[in-house]
């Protein structure tokens, strides 16, 4: 005798229903990325050009290109993400691998690690401008855009990472320690390779945040539009430029769409290139 | 272990590196240059940075840093000492006497409307009502049957102050729809609103207006607003671009104000659609 289950029309309408709705904001969401790039092709493709990427700009950002821009923005960017990557990550292998879940300390430091996560970046920015600026006396600078920057990411890389290393699987700690690894050991060589997708995740997260940045590098990494020298020159980011053209700088329409264009261009590239870089890591590390 | 220490040591040892060059780099750079850095009004900003590379191909020796932020920042910084310049764009007012100011700009600023707007004038009572929310239809001053849509600028910016000055009003008794701060934002706010009233600086919208966008200045007691009637001083509404400083200016400083105020960066003020100023 065979058992079937009936199935009421209603069932099936349901489950169509539900179908339905997750594609739809599957397709909603892809939607307005689209729509996004689509604008920037648009506005701004016709502006770009090779000259548009190696010359500085002229007449307050209407001619020229941004070359300068870009050099100010990824060293900014190196600069945070070279401060606050391992102090972040160290903090993240701490709690998650060192002190139990409940103890009073890691419950402080993540509280504080939350609270920060909440704080507004121009917040960031006046405190950068206090702090890094005129209180070390390191003027308007890269450095000292860079390192607000850097306390900027603090948290969301602490937190991604902690996350992902709470995803290891307890089983991988157990067999490793039966193998009579060290901690340190299996830290290095099966938790942290384990966890690399979600700490290139949360790095790209942050490395996102950081060059969309304008607020907080207003007042510390300022706006000359000059080569930079050195880490201690004023350099204007990227996201700063596009503000400044499209705001302030009439007829800075064209240049500001091509410039959010070579942004997110940038963006996209730096995610794809994490991606594999990552999961090759994860490949080599935990097969061989 | 040893290699986690070995690490350690590395990163250490790139920091202590990077550490170095900087502080190197900051003698060299010391020794080399000569830096000055100017902060303030984000309307001279532009104008500023230009007149700054100009000056730089001339005196290789010096580097001019523009920052902005407004200009009670420029203000601030140049008490405080972290500029040399402050860029103010309007007058000093009376608890500023203690700063030294100079013009090197004039610029206008006017209300706006988008061109599809039938309103041509306006007297000073009927802006003072549509600002204040005493009139909130445009067919009471002669336009469409339409709600006004009311663009004010921020607190802290200086066309704001020169608006409230010339209608005897104060920010709190203005009931704006939309809170907008540089000029071309509020350009982009009254085109993309056809019953919005603004105020921006005369030459943005005359450079818009040139490259056909639907916008309009209006007339402001009976004097058309134009960059011309700025020039010959009979516009209302208009204010000097000063650059400030906190002390009598002597050295690169005082240089450097000469040459902003000199007739070699006239075409630069013309090309940022402001009024050059004669000082010869």
């Amino acid at each position: 005798m065979r058992e079937t289950m009936p199935i009421h029309t209603w069932q099936v309408l349901r489950d169509r229903i539900v179908q339905f709705l997750i594609y739809a904001s599957v397709l909603l969401i892809s939607a307005v990325f689209i729509w996004i790039l689509a604008d920037l092709v648009r506005g701004g493709f016709a502006h770009l050009s090779w000259e548009f990427l190696t010359e500085s700009p002229r007449d307050a950002g209407r001619a020229g290109g941004i070359a300068s821009i870009l050099v100010s923005t990824l060293l900014i960017l190196l600069v945070a993400v070279l401060t606050a990557v391992p102090i972040a990550w160290t903090t993240a292998i701490l709690l998650a691998e060192f002190v139990a879940v409940d103890s009073a300390f890691g419950k402080a430091v993540r509280f504080s690690l939350h609270v920060l996560a909440g704080v507004p970046s121009i917040v960031f920015g006046l405190f950068g401008n206090a702090f890094f600026s005129v209180y070390l006396g390191l003027g308007f600078s890269i450095l000292s855009g860079g390192l607000t920057l850097a306390c900027m990411l603090l948290p969301i890389l602490a937190s991604t990472a902690e996350a992902g290393l709470r995803t290891v699987p307890n089983a991988y700690r157990m067999s490793a320690s039966a193998l009579g690894l060290t901690r340190t050991a299996a830290l290095v060589h099966l938790i942290l390779p384990a966890a690399a997708p979600v700490l290139a995740a949360g790095l790209l997260l942050g490395i996102g945040r950081a060059l969309a940045e304008t607020a907080a590098l207003l007042f510390t990494s300022g706006y000359v539009d000059r080569m930079p020298d050195s880490l201690l020159d004023s350099g204007r980011a990227l996201a700063l430029h596009i503000f400044d053209l499209s705001m302030n700088v009439p007829g800075g329409d064209m240049p500001a769409y091509a410039s959010a264009l070579v942004l997110v261009s940038l963006l996209l590239c730096i995610n794809i290139l994490a991606m594999k870089f990552a999961h090759g890591l994860q490949r080599r590390k935990i097969m061989t | 272990m040893p290699k986690n220490l070995q690490l350690l040591l590395a990163y250490w040892f790139f920091i202590i590196i990077g550490i170095a060059c900087t502080s190197s780099l900051q003698a060299q750079t010391k020794a080399a240059t000569q830096r000055l850095v100017l902060t303030g009004s984000s309307t001279i900003a532009p104008l500023v940075g230009e007149i700054a590379r100009r000056f730089e191909s001339l005196y290789p020796g010096v580097r001019i840093d523009v920052q902005t932020g407004g200009s009670a920042r420029g203000i601030h910084d140049v008490r405080k000492g972290i500029a040399a310049i402050g860029m103010v764009s309007r007058a000093l007012k009376a608890d500023e006497a203690d700063l030294h100011a100079f013009v090197i700009a004039q610029d206008g600023v006017s209300i706006i409307v988008h061109a599809d707007n039938p309103v041509r004038t306006l007297s000073r009572e009927q802006i003072a009502g549509i600002y204040t929310g005493r009139i909130t239809r445009w067919n009471v001053v002669g336009g469409a049957d339409a709600r006004i849509t009311v663009v004010n600028k921020a607190e802290g910016r200086s066309t704001l102050e020169l608006f409230l000055d010339y209608l005897q009003l104060k920010n709190s008794e203005i009931k704006p729809h939309i809170i907008i701060g540089d000029n071309a934002q509020g350009i982009k706010t009254v085109l993309g609103n056809p019953h919005a009233i603004g105020y921006v600086s005369i030459g943005a919208v005359e450079f818009e207006a040139q490259r056909g966008a639907p916008i309009r200045l209006l007339s402001l007691d009976g004097v058309e607003a134009s960059v011309e009637n700025v020039r010959q001083d009979i516009f209302p509404l208009s204010r000097s671009l000063n650059l400030v400083t906190s002390n009598e200016p002597h050295g690169w400083v005082q240089q450097f104000i000469e040459f902003a105020r000199s007739s070699q960066v006239h075409d630069l003020v013309r090309a940022q659609y402001f009024v050059p100023v004669n000082t010869d």
